[in-house]
């Protein structure tokens, strides 16, 4: 197995997106694939790129801080109390 | 060796993103457009979620972060009944808190520029870490922390990157927008948001994977 990446390495880097976000066609992604299996150097870029992906996504869980939630809750009632009796006055 | 990299699928475009959350979204908006009180509520506080991680996140300002959430709900309260194209509705979200939080950069253009995370924003005067408020309960202590330092890494990684990329890597990838909703909130083509955030992908790693 080589270790080093290769032209065809460098090229196939430009379609790791594209395979991470299953854009490839079903012939690309099998070639990919293959190549993958052959290719530790790009395996590890592969899965390396699918961990950093991952870590993009767990930061969109986060929560709201409790104090900031309990603003933001805070504003909607006050919104919609103001809301209810504007209405109620016309 | 089966590479160990899991597929990621752009869902129809017309309800947008992945996990489905472009469609929550649209329903959500139908139900508060049908009078329902609750739906109404939901909208206005994902309003301000998304207002206080872009601030966060893109911006890097925490003190804009309230300024933005009322400008969000505001907006969203005021026009919500008059969205014609509920579909429509997350990529009009986005752009108005985009805006949001843009307008209250400008009234604080003296102000250093600097990326905030969510753990320091968790951060007391102290240095006592208090409001760490992540969806992962049972997680063991030491998970906990390996996923507050992967997050303060990936805070810096994207520090590095141009403005435009970070909310494009912003809006893809921890809001789960789909490559065309991304595109049509920043304003440019598919073609171009493709590229971009396979160049960004590979700058964050390498940022990430930096010892």
């Amino acid at each position: 197995m080589k270790k080093t990446a290769s032209d065809r390495c460098r090229s196939l880097l430009e379609q790791l997106s594209k395979y991470i976000d299953d854009e490839l066609t079903p012939a690309q992604r099998r070639s990919l694939s293959a190549h993958l299996r052959r290719c530790p150097c790009c395996q590890t870029m592969a899965e390396s790129l699918q961990h950093t992906v991952e870590a993009c996504r767990k930061a969109g869980s986060a929560r709201l801080p409790a104090d900031v939630r309990t603003r933001a809750r805070a504003r909607i009632a006050m919104l919609l109390a103001a809301d209810a009796g504007q209405r109620a006055r016309t | 060796m089966t590479p160990a990299v899991t597929k990621r699928t752009e869902t129809n475009p017309s309800t947008g993103g992945h996990d489905g959350r472009g469609a929550d979204y649209a329903s959500l908006l139908r139900a508060a457009q049908g009078g329902n009180q609750a739906a109404m509520e939901r909208l206005l506080m994902k309003a301000q979620e998304i207002a206080y991680r872009f601030s966060l996140l893109v911006c890097g300002h925490a003190d804009d972060a309230d300024d933005a959430m009322q400008e969000a709900l505001l907006k969203t309260y005021r026009h919500a009944a008059q969205i014609k194209e509920p579909a429509a509705f997350r990529t009009w979200l986005y752009r108005t808190v985009k805006n949001a939080c843009l307008i209250s950069r400008r009234k604080r253009v003296d102000e250093p520029a600097r990326l905030h995370s969510l753990d320091e924003a968790a951060m007391a005067p102290d240095g006592s870490v208090q409001r760490i408020d992540v969806e992962d309960p049972g997680r063991r202590p030491d998970q906990v922390m390996e996923n507050s330092r992967l997050r303060q890494s990936l805070h810096r990684a994207l520090q590095t990157l141009p403005p435009e990329s970070r909310l494009i890597v912003f809006l893809r990838e921890v809001e789960g927008l789909s490559t065309r909703e991304v595109a049509t909130v920043v304003g440019i083509s598919e073609a171009n948001v493709k590229t971009r955030l396979h160049r960004a992908r590979l700058s964050l790693r390498r940022h990430l994977e930096a010892p």
